[in-house]
């Protein structure tokens, strides 16, 4: 991926930024240039909400290219407070310890892979809330 | 359908992508007596030659291969549904006397890479815009599936995985299968786990293969005296590709959609199907098609193959030469591959695969968990 377009992400990466449809009034993400309910166009911007549930999760263990090295690795289904669902990878938790219901909020984080040129990219990640 | 040919499916080390492919293809010609000078043209399924042998351009470079310089060829790139989609570009053409001799070849080749670059290539059909830099893998998502179907209908692993011990039985006498053993359930629950809870060896692998088909009209197919099998129909549906968008992880409703126009269309019912060639990419992917293609009820996809009604000599055979797991799934072949062992059975050259007095198949190809769906109907003429 070229370093412009991965720039071009950044409201999603580092805001989870998505849309709202003023015609049917969804949301959703990531954020899109027609809406994938009522096909209107009519978006604008909608940040989501930083903490939610895991609904679901995964450990991943055969990983793409450069992901090898922090095998194994969660990837969770999280519902955020509104109501959407994304699937997103879930950090700071030990692969026997995460759990199905557990409360979570968005942070950001370096990835293992890097872009053209040594550029770090970073994406969002979940992690338990902290009581 | 008049003629086909294939490769094995296999890791080819010796055979390039248009060595693969001009075999595939040179065998469906000689199988119908039909000289290269004879097609009106060609479809190219393929979907990793620009990413993993950075050939693009394709259907154009293999024709050439083939020595078809003056007629058309097009490259149809759909995923995994990219075979079956193919076949209903050259069914319109056919159908509608556009043209009258088509060939649909589907090639891939997968093997030349490490595990690593094949789990990128197998994501690329993603949205990388939004899975791109994120982690997040196919296997990933089918694990989510995976579990909620699990979940859902109070089934275990070892029940849903006796789909791929299925496929690998009736690839045993399949000579153009990759992995022609017995696979047990005990096998497959203690290798490696992809994306927790999915075993590799309930998944598909890499692998080369091209299989090749002819299609002309019925009237065009007497003329020649080849025997032949109908193409009833070909229906096509879609679904949201961003899983998170749709109502329900399970609810594959390009799947129903396409089965019921399918049936809706023809009059045929699932009842009247002598075998299913099905897309099981994961197994839990092969348990779900056998229930919304409408072969038992929901939930009841692992009763259907814990008593046998699957096998050759069951009710409803499924997967007769092994299916994405056993015979191999080189992605945009696999449409072809099924089409191919559709016409096998239907001409009753199944060999020791044949399903008795088979009269009707129905293959089923997807793409991205059943985005795109693909059913063909085909029918035995005599």
């Amino acid at each position: 991926m070229a370093t412009s377009a991965y720039w071009r992400t950044r409201l999603q990466r580092y805001r989870l930024m998505g849309n709202k449809c003023s015609t049917c009034n969804k949301i959703f993400f990531p954020p899109r240039l027609v809406c994938p309910y009522c096909g209107s166009v009519k978006l604008s911007e909608s940040k989501l909400p930083e903490r939610g549930r895991l609904v679901d999760y995964t450990v991943v263990y055969s990983a793409p290219e450069c992901y090898e090295t922090v095998i194994p690795y969660v990837v969770g289904l999280v519902e955020l407070e509104n109501g959407v669902k994304i699937v997103a990878p879930i950090t700071d938790v030990d692969v026997n310890e995460v759990e199905e219901g557990m409360e979570v909020e968005l942070t950001i984080r370096r990835l293992p892979e890097q872009l053209e040129g040594g550029m770090i990219c970073y994406t969002y990640k979940f992690r338990p809330v902290i009581k | 359908m008049v003629s086909v040919g294939y490769t094995r499916v296999s890791e080819h080390w010796e055979k390039s992508i248009k060595g693969l492919f001009v075999e595939a293809a040179l065998k469906a010609l000689e199988n119908a007596d039909l000289s290269v000078r004879s097609l009106d043209g060609m479809y190219v399924a393929n979907v990793f030659a620009g990413y993993l042998q950075g050939q693009t351009n394709l259907a154009n470079v293999l024709a050439d291969s083939l020595g078809v310089y003056d007629k058309f060829a097009i490259s149809i790139d759909a995923g995994g549904a990219s075979g079956a989609l193919a076949i209903h570009e050259a069914y319109k053409d056919v159908a509608h006397g556009v043209r009258d001799v088509v060939m649909v070849c589907g090639v891939e080749k997968m093997s030349e890479t490490s595990p690593q670059e094949v789990v990128s290539a197998l994501t690329s059909v993603a949205d990388q815009e939004y899975l791109r830099y994120t982690g997040i893998t196919v296997h990933s998502l089918a694990a989510l599936i995976y579990k909620t179907y699990l979940r859902r209908f109070n089934k275990k692993q070892e029940d849903v995985a006796l789909m791929s011990v299925v496929d690998h039985e009736h690839a045993i006498t399949c000579s153009h299968a990759q992995y022609p053993f017995k696979l047990s359930v005990e096998a497959i629950m203690s290798s490696a786990i992809l994306a927790d809870p999915i075993r590799a060896l309930e998944v598909i692998s890499p692998s080369d293969g091209s299989a090749a088909i002819i299609m002309c009209p019925h009237e065009k197919a007497k003329e020649l005296g080849l025997s032949h099998v109908k193409l009833v129909t070909s229906q096509i549906a879609r679904d949201k590709f961003n899983l998170m968008e749709r109502d329900d992880l399970l609810s594959m409703k390009a799947l129903i959609e396409a089965a019921q126009r399918a049936y809706n269309s023809t009059g045929i019912t699932p009842s009247d199907l002598s075998f299913v060639e099905l897309y099981d990419d994961y197994s839990v992917m092969g348990v779900i098609a056998l229930e919304k293609l409408g072969l038992c009820g929901p939930g009841e996809g692992v009763e259907l193959l814990k008593n046998g009604e699957v096998k050759l000599s069951g009710s409803i055979p499924v997967n007769t030469f092994g299916g994405l797991k056993a015979r191999g799934a080189p992605l945009g072949a696999v449409g072809v591959y099924q089409a191919v062992e559709a016409y096998l059975q239907l001409t009753g050259n199944a060999g020791p695969n044949q399903v008795k007095n088979a009269r009707i198949g129905l293959t089923q190809t997807s793409c991205g968990f059943n985005s795109i769906v693909v059913i063909n109907l085909f029918e035995a003429c005599c």
